[in-house]
């Protein structure tokens, strides 16, 4: 299946890929290096830290360094793994492993979701087109979008955490699923609408193609048209919608984690950022940048197995 | 972090007490307690596991902890206690005395050992504090310990220090050692207590691998270990079996459970999945009615004020200032804001300090929009153009600067008073630090040891620390009226010169004292005892009626 214009393009997209994470990494240094305040001084909270003590931190977290020489210590510790430590003391690399299998988890729990309940909602908007339901998708789909996850999070905790108790509030404690439903449903929840609404389209103009009134008129049976003629054609758009929507759930992650209380990267970028810690800050986001580059790459040669056009093209 | 969290409403605990008084004259013993009384055995409840949400510690060593109070003071036993009862005691040391308030002289207990078996000794003290204030180990609570002598001798202002050990530590034997401070300072027995965490001993093995330490810090307190600690991860303590100390713990065990969003920490502990949580700012409305008589409000030793640019001419006329301060209804904005929980400031120190002069702000704190108006007139009005009223962003303050700046516009007839929140606390602690702040802006001091000393020397003297969170304050006067109220021989007459001090800084109204602090804390419904102290909860008398 692999010819060699795509090996060529997957080579082509990999060097664009070291390029821009080179470009996209000592951006958000330089970023993190020009936030407003210091770091070190805000440590002590509202006690301040003596001089000497702000020295030797400073010292200790070469953090009175020129920001280029930091940005350099930075790739020199990354191609030996090592990310630097945490203020709190902590090898950012080790933070970075422990917390990412939670985040993934959380986003592919979340885009199981998404998947299922879209592409579901979208098929029966298509099917029962101008009816209640259709409508009822619709209006559904994007209230609950336009709501602030916060507020999302916080009262999907209050019913489903206090009042019914079903799921727990906070924690992984319980793990998978248990743990993850909520939050992954608070996270899906904001995809729905286009989702619904891509698969819908797209099955409403396969419903009316010729081919599927060709089949139809063969004989085929309903079923068949529908799940094999016009959902595989249909599906184009939302898969690549679905695709680089997996880079925008990890994103999402980094709120609902914090809600949700969930050991994973994006609450960890959340503290870092706070506390201005440059190397995790750029540890972080760099691999959700490499992330989002990939799943964007799957997208393009995804579209090849479900087009010969695209693939032959 | 940052300072989100509880940072900036918890630094501190420890509230005041008479007793103190007590400690002070020289060579005087103090309500000690029978260290043998109650080992072993809970006295109430059910034992189990008590589960104490909290924020992201950050560091376990108690030179380093800037955050982690409860964690670290449940592993350690201080040398000198404020118990439940507000009484001052001893508990690691059997005496603290002096003759001069400058030469001390502290035995401790004979027979403590530390969890690893290592007994507890003169030197584990000495050592301990030569480790926290020598500048190259960075610790962050070093600053607790600068009153003794030879400090500065490792903090050097520039270039590596020439020693490692404080010349005014001796050690006389194995339970004895003296303390010799720079300048007289008759509040030093208090300064020892609970939350001033720099003075806690070390063992020796602490030394060969201070981060190791960090994450598995051994100490001679009420709970240990039972494995590494991470940040941002929740671990336990359990109740220690070989325990010395008065306070044996109720409960078998603590986990404490970080939690990024302590919003999320209270819903938890609503659902009953955590016991205790410190009440965010944003829940305070509503915590009565979700909890009921679940809700524990306490005494705090802090005080909220605003601080003022006074280099800033707009802000130099001490009448613009009084003016402000009287154009705040405090009553209003603790409704409002703090659901009523907090006390409307009159002073600059909490009435729980021994000697708080209540009410020394007299009129200036008292919301009187017409007499307000008029002083703000007689000091020329207000040409300044838009007024900011400046505070860190991030940390649920939205409303409570909100509320300042409508009543400073309303009340005052300035048209634009704006409240701005800046980025995070990075950066508003930096304006303050480069003197570029643009307007009255937030301020708060947690004391951690209850004496008026702690708050008047750190706000309103030169060399205090934190004279850049009063617009950089300065007055001769000032420092040495301090200066000789801590000198005094008696707490009792510390306590007047520090009220007498009071009095001289209200005079030059630096800052408008705006509340005094209250911690609230939530429950679960199988907390049964809650005392505290100082506004916060003490963890070994805390009992459980559901295991």
């Amino acid at each position: 299946m692999i010819t060699g214009r795509t090996a060529l393009r997957v080579g082509q997209r990999l060097l664009g890929l070291v390029v821009v994470f080179l470009g996209v990494t000592f951006v958000i240094y330089l970023m993190v290096f020009s936030l407003p305040g210091d770091p070190i001084r805000a440590l002590g909270g509202d006690r301040p830290l003596t001089e000497t003590v702000i020295a030797n931190l400073r010292a200790e977290y070469h953090l009175d360094e020129p920001v280029g020489e930091q940005y350099l210590r930075f790739l020199g510790g990354l191609l030996h793994g090592d990310l630097g430590t945490s203020f709190t003391g902590r090898s950012v690399t080790e933070q970075l492993r422990e917390r990412w299998p939670v985040t993934i988890v959380l986003a592919l729990t979340a885009w199981v979701f998404e998947i299922v309940l879209g592409v579901g909602l979208g098929i029966l908007a298509a099917l029962r087109r101008g009816t209640v339901i259709d409508k009822g998708v619709l209006a559904a789909t994007i209230v609950l979008s336009a709501i602030p996850v916060f507020v999302l999070g916080s009262v999907a905790q209050l019913v489903f955490g206090v009042r019914l108790g079903w799921f727990p509030v906070a924690g992984s404690r319980e793990g998978w699923p248990i743990s993850f439903i909520l939050p992954g449903l608070v996270i899906a929840v904001f995809g729905l609408a286009s989702v619904s609404r891509l698969t819908r389209g797209s099955m409403l103009e396969g419903l009316g193609a010729d081919y599927v009134r060709t089949a139809r008129s063969l004989g085929v049976p309903p079923r068949r048209v529908v799940g094999v003629h016009v959902l595989r054609n249909s599906l184009i758009p939302t898969v690549t919608y679905l695709g680089t929507d997996l880079g925008y759930l990890l994103g999402g992650t980094v709120i609902v984690e914090g809600i949700f209380n969930l050991p994973g990267v994006g609450n960890l970028l959340v503290t870092s950022i706070r506390a201005h810690e440059g190397p995790t800050v750029v540890g972080i986001s760099t691999a959700l940048i490499v992330i989002f580059l990939l799943t964007s790459l799957l997208v393009d040669l995804a579209h090849g197995l479900l087009d010969p056009r695209i693939r032959r093209g | 972090m940052s300072v989100h969290r509880s940072r900036l409403t918890r630094l501190t605990r420890l509230s005041a007490l008479a007793a103190a008084a007590v400690l002070v004259t020289a060579g005087c013993a103090v309500g000690t307690q029978d260290p043998d009384s109650s080992s072993g055995g809970s006295a109430a409840g059910v034992g189990g596991t008590l589960v104490y949400a909290t924020g992201v510690p950050d560091h376990l060593t108690p030179g380093r902890q800037t955050v982690a109070f409860d964690q670290v003071m449940s592993l350690f036993a201080p040398l000198v206690e404020v118990d439940s009862s507000n009484n001052i005691s001893y508990l690691q040391a059997k005496s603290v005395t002096s003759d001069d308030a400058q030469h001390w002289t502290i035995t401790i207990r004979q027979g403590w050992t530390f969890q690893n078996g290592e007994p507890v000794t003169a030197k584990s003290y000495v050592d301990a504090w030569n480790a926290t204030a020598l500048s190259t180990n960075a610790f962050e609570n070093s600053g607790q310990l600068a009153g003794i002598q030879g400090y500065t001798d490792l903090n050097p202002s520039k270039g590596k220090p020439k020693t490692t050990t404080m010349s005014g530590l001796k050690v006389v034997d194995d339970h004895t050692f003296t303390v010799t401070l720079s300048k007289p300072d008759s509040s030093f027995p208090l300064q020892l207590s609970q939350a001033q965490t720099g003075f806690y001993p070390m063992p020796e093995s602490a030394y060969k691998d201070l981060k190791a330490y960090d994450q598995h810090p051994i100490g001679d307190g009420p709970f240990e270990m039972t494995g590494d600690f991470t940040p941002d991860k929740e671990f336990t303590v359990k109740k220690w079996a070989d325990y010395k100390g008065s306070n044996v713990a109720k409960v078998d065990a603590v986990t404490f459970r970080p939690y990024a969003d302590t919003n999320t920490a209270y819903t938890d502990v609503l659902a009953g999945n955590a016991d205790i949580v410190f009440l965010p700012t944003g829940k305070m409305t509503s915590a009565s009615k979700d909890f009921g008589d679940r809700l524990h409000s306490f005494d705090a030793p802090g005080i909220d004020y605003l601080g003022f640019p006074l280099w800033d001419k707009r802000f130099s006329d001490k009448r613009v200032r009084q003016a402000i301060s009287m154009s705040i209804d405090r009553q209003a904005v603790n409704k409002a804001i703090y659901g009523g929980l907090y006390a409307p400031a009159t002073a600059l120190t909490p009435p729980t300090m021994q000697g708080t002069p209540t009410g020394v702000c007299g009129q200036y704190c008292t919301f009187d929009p017409a007499a307000a108006k008029q002083l703000l007139a007689e000091a020329g009005g207000w040409k300044g153009g838009t007024m900011k009223i400046v505070y860190p962003g991030g940390l649920s303050l939205d409303s409570l600067y909100k509320a300042y700046a409508n009543q400073i516009r309303q009340n005052l007839g300035i048209p634009n008073v704006v409240a701005t929140p800046t980025t995070d606390w990075s950066e508003y602690w930096q304006s303050l630090t480069d003197s570029t702040v643009a307007g009255p802006h937030f301020g708060h001091w947690g004391a951690l040891y209850v004496s008026q000393q702690n708050t008047l020397r750190a706000l309103f003297t030169t060399t205090g620390g934190c004279t850049l969170c009063t617009g950089k304050y300065h007055n001769d006067e000032v420092d040495a009226m301090l200066a000789k109220a801590d000198a005094a021989t008696s707490t009792d007459q510390a306590a007047q010169l520090y009220a007498d001090t009071q009095k001289v800084i209200i005079g030059d109204f630096p800052v408008v004292p705006t509340f005094f602090d209250k911690y609230s804390y939530v429950v679960s419904d199988r907390v049964g005892q809650l005392p505290a102290s100082a506004g916060s909860p003490v963890i070994t008398g805390i009992t459980l009626t559901k295991s």
